[in-house]
């Protein structure tokens, strides 16, 4: 079925560093950060805590009904607004998405990290009679991929990816496989969640936070750098509007690139112990997937988080797949790590670094020490990005790869 | 306690909740065919007249019985009658 091809026509983000793709793009290249400190976590842990929030002004939210607003968490706010984005942009016929062959694929950690700990919260207060209906309906795991299929009026499949930080990218595999399948020529995917203490606290308990107090909240996420010392928390969304070539090119739709190949597999050993034999593994299933040499990899978006032992597993995988020439950048010293949406939202700069032929640098990388072996720029840098790979790695010992490749 | 605060109190559940103007409550409104709650809605109505009135509505056969909102301001009206803490609870 490798005849069906997958192009990308549409992509929506919200994103602690705007809630559009050019407003991200633009952010990135002026090497901005969208991590502050969070005086309002401050009684959660004791002490300052670097996040990424995303800022959504409620005029902004008004423009999905309330009829589906109401069953939203955050997470699905965002998924929401993201995908109207994307869906303006493709130029779809909306008339599409209730033709049965439209689907969506939406993942997140899980359904509504704030709408959980509300949930348990009135549980153990004694408030249950006070939540609303729509309040399971938030929390569930499949929330942003129903709600998002409700607001589009989609009745194709509708599947939800919950794998952690590797949600948003298992999505856009998943809908890449439906179109190669037959099954759909049509698919909404990608991924989204939220930041919130609880959140930050679970990847502290496990020493992966980066949590130092500092003047300089902005610093601390440093992907790939010899001073990392664990993820700041984000939170977003990134959507895709995905169609099969036919349906794209029939219509005269802008093709921004192409899915070209997709794996993904898990270690089978330790559920958050990354291991660089297995997300070496997973890329070079990729590559093979999409027909695609190492040599003829432009750019790998990689995944690195900024801990210590995550970072080096995936410098050494890509090391060992690719070699020591090149490039590679990580987003999250600009964004934080935005977990479920992280594979989805970047993808969003990935498509403005191959329309403009750049490459942007990880943001706080100054001097390298175990993840060295790899091409890792300092600045902006001028390049033909044809071929893109693009990493997740989640708690559970899963991987994700995707290979895009610009249509120019 | 008179109606028109009765009014008030039910009216701002459905301003909040709903999203509603003012303007569009009155009394001879079916709820389901012209303000278009749905089954979350109806539930949601309830959790929140609940929560204004501090009673407990949930297995009242009565609040299964209302229409319109005039059927809710009466239903409230009676309401405040058999239970003064009700009364006492708005008035706070």
């Amino acid at each position: 079925m490798k005849d069906r091809r997958a192009i990308v026509t549409g992509i929506g983000v919200v994103s602690p560093l705007g809630n559009s793709v050019p407003e991200l793009y633009l952010a990135l290249k002026e090497n901005r950060s969208g991590i502050r400190s969070m005086p309002e976590w401050y009684d959660a842990f004791g002490k300052d805590i670097a996040n990424a929030p995303v800022v959504i002004d409620p005029a902004e939210a008004k423009k999905i009904s309330r009829k589906v607003r109401r069953t939203m968490g955050n997470a699905a706010l965002f998924a929401g607004l993201a995908a109207q984005e994307a869906v303006a942009q493709s130029g779809i016929d909306p008339a599409c998405f209730a033709s049965g062959r439209t689907g969506c694929v939406i993942g997140s950690t899980v359904g509504s990290a704030s709408s959980m700990t509300e949930a348990c919260l009135a549980e153990y207060e004694g408030r249950r009679n006070d939540l609303s209906a729509c309040h399971f309906f938030r929390l569930m795991s499949h929330s942003s991929s129903f709600n998002v299929a409700d607001m589009l009026g989609i009745n194709g499949p509708q599947l939800s990816t919950n794998s952690a930080c590797a949600s948003g990218l298992q999505a856009i595999g998943a809908a890449l496989e439906l179109i190669q399948l037959g099954k759909a020529d049509v698919v909404v995917a990608g991924g989204s969640d939220e930041s919130t203490p609880l959140v930050a606290s679970s990847f502290q308990l496990l020493y992966a936070l980066a949590e130092e107090e500092t003047d300089e909240p902005d610093k601390l996420s440093r992907p790939f750098d010899a001073g990392r010392t664990g993820l700041v928390c984000a939170e977003g969304a990134g959507i895709l509007v995905i169609e099969e070539y036919e349906h794209a090119r029939k219509r005269g739709a802008d093709m921004l690139f192409e899915l070209a190949g997709y794996a993904t597999n898990c270690s089978g050993w330790h559920v958050s112990h990354s291991d660089e034999l297995q997300i070496a593994n997973c890329m070079r299933a990729a590559l093979d997937d999409a027909g695609i040499a190492p040599s003829e990899v432009d750019y790998v978006s990689a995944h690195a988080t900024g801990t210590r032992v995550g970072d080096a597993a995936e410098a050494a995988a890509i090391r060992a797949v690719l070699g020591e020439n090149t490039p590679v950048s990580s987003l999250k010293g600009h964004l934080g790590h935005t977990l479920g949406a992280s594979g989805a939202l970047e993808l969003g700069a990935v498509a403005g670094m191959m329309k403009e032929k750049i490459i942007i640098p990880t943001r706080n990388l100054e001097n390298v020490d175990d993840c060295a072996g790899i091409l890792l720029p300092r600045e902006i840098e001028q390049r033909k990005v044809r071929v893109c790979l693009k990493n997740s790695i989640a708690f559970g010992g899963v991987n994700a790869t995707l290979v895009c490749r610009s249509l120019d | 306690m008179d109606r028109n605060e009765i009014i008030k109190a039910v009216n701002s559940i459905f301003i909040e909740r709903f999203e509603l103007e003012e303007s569009e409550l009155t009394p001879e409104k079916n709820i389901i065919e012209d303000l278009q709650l749905d089954s979350l809605d109806i539930v949601d109505m309830i959790v929140g007249l609940q929560q204004k009135f501090g009673i407990m509505l949930r297995d009242n056969p009565e609040i299964r019985n209302v229409r319109t909102l005039g059927d809710v301001y009466d239903l409230f009206e009676k309401l405040a009658k058999e239970h003064p803490e009700i009364v006492e609870r708005l008035t706070k």
